[in-house]
């Protein structure tokens, strides 16, 4: 019953142009889901379920609502791709959702400092599945040009992220590129990272 | 006894909270009942503008008690810039206030340079000028951006913001980036002026004026606005300076007190502005003197590239070359200069050793920066005086009556920047 | 109590005791009602860095760390105490006199606070508590501002390290 088929491991095999392994390919996780999900899988294939999850993905990735997380000089940049210039709104995302319960995304736009990351944490489990991370800018990717006792070296320590936006800040093209490229990770049917990493990296 | 000018009486008496003036304590008539709602306006709200946390107790909609949690944001910068050469070390203050990048830049640059007693040339100085005040168009711009969206008056948004993009095609164009431009340099500026900045910004200072027409258009006589922004948060002189205000919090009560008339640095003294100054000491006022300052300070930017204009081909830069990178050219043909270059950029120039406090008027009010030198490459210590700091402080000297979306309109008008305030 | 004129700024140095009774003479008899800042400074190897290989001493710089050359000669002051206290005054009236009142103590000493003469003070004394470790006597509330409720140490104190994590290249491994 069991279709043995090829395990996607790598961005470039669900038709994005980028070498990034998705899955590791030693250790463990390695050997691949278990018997379930192996059945559960081949049985939505049998089905053609697949056509189903490309709308399913394409409606997700037309409205993502970001959620108002701006914490510094990015949010700012963040500000500026609603505004009429970089006009998000073509995107659907123009709905920025004050509740984390109504949001889809987050941008995590600006250093998280040691006290901010269990506000983060907090907000990041209140959203609902499916759910994504950018990481917009230096310093919510790695830091970026504070590494000192109190900012995190990158949020990914405690929340799966997606992208990384790198920049200081981004400009509002780089984040809406970031943006861009989510989409169509989405859109190819790459999972959200929490399923790839973990819920927590 | 202070030799005060006469001053409106806008309350009685003090409203800051005692014993601790930060905090807003419930009655002694309320503490026991169940009235009393304890909310947090948690560090992720949409309205306190960057990671700002207040733990409001109300009695149906009135602020009863306030008070306000911060460090969310503390990034340590004190502490990198410890580590880091003053030449490096720049790039740091930028991020402070991160709304008005180049203010800090400035004033940490200014420092140096005072330590260093170098002479920076005038073309530096006006253009140094001209950045700052298009760095404080900038920043009342998101101000009034953020203030009316969480107001309700959504559109302004989009308003301010266009001109906000304007602003920073001139940041890119002179320096590359749009914000966080890094141009400033002990002893001028990193790279001369490219050639097609001025029509540019001419062309700003021509629209600007009607931005603001439109601005107020929009706002300042509709009565939902002026509903929601006469008479809310009163704030009287005595309590504004006893509470360290300063800026547009302070002109917004009737102290007539601007570092850039009363203490003039760069070129102040030699441009032509007004101050504007208000008596009602409540958030219409504060907001008026924000636009009127934005209209001031395109005056001003017209008079910098009137004697900008007459600058072509000066130097930029001091002439000093233990502190000054040499221009490249002089790098083929000088061993002195090959030699300084080396020295400059990897163990970076000596300040000499002291402690100065240089201030300069933020956008936000009074940003200063008290640096330690001890004769080496690095600082011992740096450390910015806040405007937004104290600002935070006295948001429950503010609210006192108030009722929660007040609160909102009070907490928009005070211009707090939380990056500022954890540093 | 002395007088220290540098770079045009004029600095009184006080003793802890003799705190409170200057700034409220600065404040009532002499005007300085504006409070612009309490900074606190940590001494603590102040001028045992080294002086730089050319004038020579015994320890100079690190070759292998760029960026540590020591100081062209030694600093003059000498601190009295590990910390500093500095209190920066203005005179909100024309002219715009600014004053800096500095106190010196030793780790474990206490300071008076002025929060009953400037209330801003109060914001400006939890940092210097919380990042520096220096009491105020006083003070209502003094308790951490800036980092966690439950952080252990002061940061910016120089034997608190600068923290953070050491930079990895992908190519060393």
């Amino acid at each position: 019953m069991a279709i043995e088929r090829k395990r996607k491991t790598r961005l470039a095999d669900y038709g994005l142009q980028s070498e990034r392994l998705l899955w590791p390919t030693k250790g463990p996780i390695a050997k691949g889901p278990g018997v379930f999900e192996r059945e559960v899988e081949s049985l939505e294939d049998a089905l053609g379920l697949s056509t189903l999850a490309k709308a399913v993905a394409w409606a997700q990735t037309k409205s993502m609502w970001p959620d108002t997380f701006g914490l510094a000089c990015c949010a700012i940049e963040m500000m500026s791709i609603v505004s009429s210039r970089y006009d998000i709104a073509r995107f659907g995302m123009e709905a920025f959702r004050s509740s984390p319960r109504q949001a889809d995304l987050l941008i995590v736009s600006g250093r998280v400092v040691h006290k901010m990351a269990a506000p983060l944490r907090q907000v990041y489990d209140q959203m609902l599945e499916p759910k994504w991370v950018i990481a917009m800018g230096a310093c919510a990717s790695s830091g970026g040009m504070f590494n000192n006792y109190t900012v995190l070296q990158g949020v990914d320590k405690i929340v799966p992220v997606d992208i990384h936006v790198p920049g200081c800040p981004p400009r509002p093209e780089a984040l809406i590129e970031g943006i861009i490229r989510l989409h169509e990770k989405v859109q190819a049917g790459v999972p959200p990272a929490y399923d790839i990493r973990g819920v927590a990296s | 006894m202070a030799i005060a000018p006469e001053r409106p009486r806008i309350y009685e008496g003090t409203r800051i909270p005692a014993p601790t003036p930060s905090v807003l304590e419930v009655p002694e008539e309320l503490r026991d009942s169940d009235d009393i709602l304890q909310v947090n306006f948690g560090p992720n709200h949409p309205s306190t503008h960057g990671v700002l946390r207040l733990v409001v107790d109300l009695s149906g909609e009135e602020v009863v008690g306030l008070r306000a949690v911060i460090g969310y944001l503390h990034t340590g910068f004190e502490k990198n810039m410890e580590q880091k050469t003053w030449w490096k070390g720049i790039t740091y203050p930028e991020r402070i206030d991160y709304v008005s990048f180049q203010t800090n830049e400035l004033v940490f640059v200014l420092a140096i340079e005072k330590l260093l007693a170098l002479e920076v040339p005038e073309k530096a100085t006006w253009m140094r000028m001209l950045l700052c005040e298009l760095n404080r168009i900038h920043s009342h711009l998101v101000w009034l951006a953020t203030a009316a969206l969480e107001i309700g008056a959504i559109s302004m948004f989009w308003y301010c913001f266009r001109e906000r993009d304007q602003i920073l095609d001139l940041s890119e164009m002179v320096c590359g980036a749009r914000m966080h431009t890094r141009y400033f340099q002990a002893g001028g500026l990193a790279e001369d002026i490219p050639s097609g900045f001025f029509p540019e910004c001419r062309k700003f200072v021509e629209r600007m004026p009607k931005a603001v027409d439109d601005y107020e258009g929009l706002v300042d006589r509709n009565q939902i606005w002026l509903g929601r922004t006469v008479g809310i948060g009163l704030l009287s002189a005595e309590d504004a300076i006893a509470m360290g205000q300063s800026g547009p919090v302070l002109r917004g009560s009737g102290v007539d007190w601007d570092l850039r008339k009363q203490q003039p640095y760069l070129a102040y003294d030699e441009v032509d502005f007004g101050v504007p100054l208000r008596q009602g000491g409540d958030v219409y006022d504060r907001y008026r003197v924000r636009m009127e300052e934005m209209r001031e300070s395109t005056r001003i930017v017209d008079q910098c590239l009137d004697r900008l204009d007459e600058m072509e081909g000066r130097p930029w830069i001091a002439d000093d070359r233990k502190v000054v990178l040499p221009p490249r050219e002089e790098l083929h043909t000088s061993m002195e200069s090959l030699i300084h270059h080396f020295k400059i950029v990897t163990e970076g120039y000596r300040v000499p050793e002291g402690e100065v406090y240089v201030v300069v008027e933020s956008p936000r009010g009074e940003l200063g920066c008290y640096v330690v030198s001890d004769g080496g490459p690095k600082p011992w210590r740096v450390k910015f005086r806040a405007p937004s700091f104290a600002a935070t402080a006295a948001a429950p000297t503010l609210s006192r009556g108030a009722l929660v979306a007040d609160l909102i309109a009070i907490i928009g008008s005070l211009d707090g920047l939380m990056g500022e305030v954890d540093r | 109590m002395e007088t220290k004129d540098a770079y045009g700024e004029t600095t009184l140095v006080v003793e802890a005791e003799q705190l409170a009774e200057a700034c409220r003479h600065l404040r009532d008899e002499q005007g300085f009602d504006f409070l612009s800042d309490i900074s606190a400074t940590d001494y603590l190897g102040w001028a045992t860095k080294g002086v730089s290989g050319y004038i020579g001493t015994t320890s100079g710089r690190d070759l292998n760390a760029p960026s540590t050359q020591g100081l062209g000669r030694l600093p003059q002051l000498r601190p009295p105490r590990r910390f500093s206290v500095s209190y920066h005054l203005l005179a909100l009236r024309a002219g715009a006199e600014r004053v800096r009142v500095q106190v010196w103590l030793d780790d474990g000493e206490s300071v008076p606070s002025v929060v009953s003469l400037w209330p801003t003070a109060d914001w400006h004394e939890r940092e210097a508590w919380d990042l520096m470790g220096i009491r105020f006597d006083g003070h209502p509330n003094l308790v951490r501002i800036l980092m966690d409720d439950d952080w252990e140490g002061h940061p910016l104190r120089k034997d608190y390290p600068i923290g953070g994590e050491p930079v990895r290249f992908s190519s060393a491994e």
